[in-house]
């Protein structure tokens, strides 16, 4: 019997505060600092006039080949500190520059629109994508 | 998982589901979720929907290597799902491929050998996967162990550093599921082989078979009327589970059936009616000898004459000489029908699609 890890759903950079603790999470971002000594990454991202950090834990897939100022794409669990707030634990990080990061989101926006479409119609079959 | 067997559409009718015989690409959390079949085991039903191959595409989070086979977690962000993928031959032999690159040999020179390892080089890199990695796998879906896997017919490993793939992937499969697997499609066995008709053209269809089974040259609209009443004694049973069935009698809907029916063999050019009179009368077309002879003896005539010696009669003029000697109601999908009859007979010969000719 294999024990898989739980489905890791895309969320936005701007989503990730109000999750909570153990999330299985994917999303994405520029990645504007890296601590190899901590093994610490930053991600973030414009959004609504604003800038959006992600912090990412990276033990578990160093090495890795840090390209500062290139768009990440980041599977892993979210953590909580306090007063820190919620760093993702990262399973994959994989550099994916030059993303068409508007048509990402399109994509993502489409999902949710679908899943949400297709609970409203019926409760058979479908479950919301969040039930782990 | 357990399925109603009253739910599941027999599994005579499924091959008849075009989904059954392609790969759904169906979200993990569906293919997770799918109810075996009671009837036959392997075979899922996703929203009535038959369905034993999927198509998926996710990011590699858990693998594990055997002899014979890997064992990749694949997760496209709504489930993950042990994919079970079986070495080839080519895989299992470990001298190649992981061996030394191949040797220099002179550039420009054609080597099969150094080709072919490089060949099985680059599938293998394909096939060999690292978590994180973007892995597309096509199979059947099984259950082991009480656990939902894909056992892969083809896998293999997807570049996709821009996430181009993913994305179209991702706008791709909604639309897929909102045209084909969300929409419910209908099973009905039927005797008739017409599951899918209206009342109308069911009744249409039974009163041409009438016709050709009978050989009816023509007949009055209440010797048929008897064919339709099933028809209608089904809609009314089925109105009648309504609560507010409080349409038309059973006789008014069954006239008013029948004449719509005879419009339509009469739009069709199946039948005619020779004269308009009080008597309904209606003359089975291709059964009807006076019409027959009357064409082609118009045919035969006019072909003699200089002006249509050359290309032959057209078929307005043929339609027009007909309506003159024969009947004025004859329509043009009638006349249609009594020169394709005449034409398999060799009576006439189509010089063009409008010209008939007769020797």
């Amino acid at each position: 019997m294999t024990m898989l890890p739980p489905h890791a759903v895309f969320h936005f950079p701007w989503e990730l505060n109000c999750l909570g603790e153990g999330k299985s999470v994917r999303t994405f971002g520029r990645l504007s600092c890296y601590e190899a000594d901590t093994s610490r990454a930053t991600l973030s991202c414009q959004h609504a006039s604003k800038e959006h950090h992600v912090f990412v834990r990276t033990s578990f897939v160093e090495p890795f080949n840090p390209i500062i100022g290139a768009q990440y794409l980041v599977l892993g669990e979210t953590e909580t500190y306090e007063g820190f707030g919620v760093m993702i634990c990262a399973r994959v990080l994989s550099c994916v520059d030059g993303v068409n990061i508007a048509l990402l989101q399109k994509a993502i926006e489409g999902q949710r629109s679908f899943f949400r479409e297709r609970e409203h119609t019926d409760g058979g079959v479908a479950q919301p994508a969040e039930a782990i | 998982m357990q399925a109603d067997a009253m739910e599941e559409p027999p599994s005579i009718l499924w091959g008849l589901d075009p989904i059954f015989s392609a790969f759904a690409r169906l979200y993990i959390q569906d293919i997770l979720q799918m109810t075996e079949s009671v009837q036959i085991p392997g075979i899922y039903f996703y929203n009535s929907h038959p369905i034993y191959k999927v198509d998926v595409l996710g990011t590699v989070v858990y693998k594990r290597e055997r002899d014979n086979f890997f064992c990749y977690g694949v997760d496209d962000g709504t489930g993950v799902i042990n994919c079970l993928c079986w070495k080839g031959e080519l895989l299992k032999d470990k001298d190649d491929g992981t061996g030394t690159a191949p040797a220099p040999s002179d550039p420009g020179v054609f080597d099969p050998v150094v080709e072919l390892k490089k060949l099985k080089q680059a599938q293998q890199k394909r096939c060999r996967l690292e978590i994180g990695e973007l892995l597309r796998v096509r199979g059947s879906v099984k259950t082991f162990r009480q656990q939902r896997e894909i056992s892969a017919s083809v896998f293999y490993k997807v570049d996709d550093p821009l996430m181009a793939v993913q994305i179209q992937w991702m706008m791709d499969v909604p639309e897929l599921y909102r045209e084909c697997y969300d929409k419910t499609f209908e099973l009905q066995s039927d005797g008739h082989g017409e599951s899918a008709g209206t009342p109308l053209i069911k009744a249409t269809n039974l009163i041409k078979d009438f016709i050709k089974q009978k050989s009816v040259s023509r007949f009055r609209p209440y010797d048929v009327q008897d064919l339709l009443q099933p028809l209608i004694f089904n809609q009314l049973r089925a109105a009648s589970a309504e609560p507010e069935a409080a349409g038309p009698s059973g006789c008014q809907q069954l006239r008013q059936l029948l004449k719509e029916v005879l419009q339509i063999l009469q739009d069709e050019g199946v039948v005619y009616r020779r004269v308009k009179a009080q008597d309904e009368v209606y003359h089975v077309t291709e059964q009807d000898k006076d019409l027959l002879i009357a064409v082609k003896d118009i045919i035969r005539e006019d072909s003699k004459r200089e002006k249509y010696s050359e290309k032959g009669c057209h078929v307005l003029h043929i339609l027009s000489a007909v309506r003159q000697r024969h009947s004025l109601n004859v329509s043009a999908a009638a006349l249609e029908l009594v020169l394709k009859s005449l034409e398999c007979n060799s009576d006439i010969v189509s010089t063009s699609d409008k010209h008939y000719t007769a020797f």
